[in-house]
């Protein structure tokens, strides 16, 4: 059963529609990319998945709770991490935590409090005001804050947007430990690459949603599989070989490697490569060529942007 | 559950609010100048003005309304006449206190987590409204409330140590009181919820605390009407006062209430 269920959720601000027609489901355990351009609606579905505010139109339920009733109830099953970290700088870590943890009755909020300081690795600064941690460092200490209470479900508004690469590096391996425990997470990103290594599904939203898939399937959507052959060296004997192969449906040189999109790619990938072997071409490895996630996102993006003209 | 939530809230602010060396200058100073002003204005006048400035129409006037209430008063020499007619503004005056550090508080603690971010994390959390703003509320009214007390009872001790205790006996009678425990809470209330309207909008503490403005001349303006003789603040109209204060007090927390309602901040708040 989902935990996250949407049922065209839409949210207008005046006459402007942030988020229109929203569907989709995350099972528990999943992690979820939710990608768009600025203004794309993301973090108005996170506020109102996580009962901030009310959708105009459709709703939401997560983990069995309608989020636009009873907010506060919902609130004590749901963590969510804001896009700016919200801390009070004139507070310690261990202040601020303990602040959060009071307003959840139904956690022991010392010791809850120490479990993620302890996690995200600021226990040995958790007496020192928080004005004195880098941004890196407030950004895992805002995630111990939406953590703290054990929540079923973690909204993480672009956690790493503004970090310099270490400190979004230490906080991708945060949200992947919390991925290896079994955790929801309902990750907003901007970061195509982040998303790809976070996350088992991806949802494309430009105000409505353009996709929602594997990132493996959405690349299928638009690009061909293709085999990519590379070689010692590539001579004309062995690509007049290959182009006459019936299973091979299109080729193309880059280099020394050989580009090609076949009938079946698992199985005509032995008969190939005999060929190839066999016409004197040294092979030294056969791979999938993989398209970025960028390129899938952009084409998206594209696509929609020609619907609207 | 919301007992401990609102005291968390109240620790809270207190730690923050007294960490930052601005807000805690408003809550411990303000009230010694206002009270130090006070007793200047007093010595000034008595001093330079004496007996001679019950002579103008407009202290005549004020003169003759307070022999009405406190028929005592005319048995008194000139020059103290003139001293229980000044020192007989000061609870009125005293309101300014509570004014200035609910309002300060108020914006203070608002407008800090707005920019700050942390009013929206807050609002992620199981705390409800009512509970967030009555911490806040409390946080500003009760050092509100207790300096205002002080300050009373800095300022009758100044009159006493300046000859003037015996004189004492009539200013601080059921108005004084009804002034410091009824009126002053209301006003201390009503400041903090204009606070909070006033940080809805505003972009910084400062452009909050033009709400000020709405309390402060409104109080300014009793003092004035007094003074000048037009209306005489006996304990009844005091009572009155404090009843319009009251109903005052409700219409801006329900206003506070709906401005400082989740999706308002989260959508509205910029």
């Amino acid at each position: 059963m989902a935990i996250i269920e949407t049922f065209g959720l839409s949210r207008n601000f005046g006459k402007a529609t942030a988020v229109e027609d929203v569907t989709l489901t995350v099972e528990p355990g999943e992690v979820l990319g939710f990608l768009g351009p600025n203004g794309a609606g993301k973090t108005t579905t996170i506020r109102m998945l996580a009962g901030m505010i009310a959708p105009t139109r459709g709703y939401g339920i997560v983990a069995g709770r309608r989020t636009d009733r009873d907010p506060e109830q919902l609130h004590e099953i749901v963590g969510v991490l804001t896009q700016m970290p919200g801390l009070y700088d004139r507070l310690s870590a261990r202040r601020n935590l303990e602040y959060f943890a009071s307003f959840y009755p139904s956690i022991e909020s010392r010791s809850q409090v120490e479990k993620y300081l302890k996690l995200m690795g600021l226990w040995e600064r958790r007496d020192s005001k928080v004005g004195t941690f880098s941004k890196g460092m407030k950004q895992r200490l805002a995630l111990a804050r939406a953590l703290v209470h054990e929540p079923k479900v973690l909204f993480l508004d672009e956690p790493t947007a503004g970090l310099d690469p270490e400190a979004a590096g230490g906080v991708r391996q945060l949200i992947r430990t919390l991925r290896g425990e079994g955790r929801t997470i309902f990750l907003s990103t901007h970061n195509l690459s982040e998303a790809e290594i976070l996350c088992n599904r991806i949802a494309v939203l430009r105000t409505r949603l353009l996709a929602l898939d594997t990132p493996e399937q959405l690349r299928r959507r638009f690009f061909r599989r293709q085999i990519v052959i590379q070689l010692e060296a590539l001579d004309a004997r062995v690509t007049d070989v290959v182009k006459k192969l019936p299973f091979v449906q299109e080729m193309r040189e880059e280099g020394n490697q050989l580009i090609l999109e076949l009938t079946d790619s698992e199985r005509n990938r032995p008969e190939l490569v005999k060929a190839i072997v066999e016409t004197g071409g040294r092979v030294i490895g056969v791979s999938e060529k993989q398209y970025p996630l960028e390129d899938v996102y952009l084409r998206l993006v594209r696509e929609e942007n020609q619907n609207e003209s | 559950m919301s007992r401990r939530r609102i005291r968390n809230i109240l620790l809270k602010e207190w730690t923050l609010l007294f960490t930052d060396l601005n807000s805690a200058l408003v809550i411990t100073l303000v009230p010694f100048l206002i009270v130090g002003q006070g007793i200047l204005y007093i010595w000034l006048a008595f001093t330079f003005g004496g007996e001679s400035m019950l002579t103008t129409q407009v202290f005549e006037t004020a003169l003759q309304k307070l022999v009405q209430v406190i028929p005592g008063v005319a048995q008194l020499p000139g020059n103290e006449q003139l001293l229980v007619l000044l020192v007989s503004q000061f609870n009125l005056f005293l309101l300014l206190i509570p004014t200035m550090i609910a309002i300060s508080v108020a914006t203070f603690s608002i407008v800090d987590e707005k920019l700050s971010g942390s009013l929206e994390a807050l609002l992620a959390t199981p705390v409800r409204t009512w509970e967030l703003l009555l911490g806040k509320a409390l946080a500003g009214a009760i050092p509100a409330l207790v300096m205002t007390w002080i300050s009373a009872a800095i300022f009758l001790l100044a009159v006493s140590g300046l000859g003037w205790g015996d004189l004492i006996r009539f200013v601080v009678g059921a108005g004084w009181f009804l002034t410091l425990f009824l009126l002053t809470p209301g006003v201390a209330m009503l400041s903090f919820m204009l606070g909070v309207a006033g940080s809805s909008r505003a972009k910084d503490p400062r452009g909050a605390q033009n709400t000020a403005l709405f309390i402060i001349l409104p109080v300014l303006a009793l003092i004035g009407i007094q003074i000048t003789g037009i209306v005489w603040f006996t304990p009844a109209l005091i009572l009155v006062l404090a009843l319009a204060v009251g109903i005052a007090d409700f219409i801006t927390l329900r206003v506070a209430i709906r401005l400082f309602g989740r999706e308002s901040i989260v959508v509205q708040w910029r």
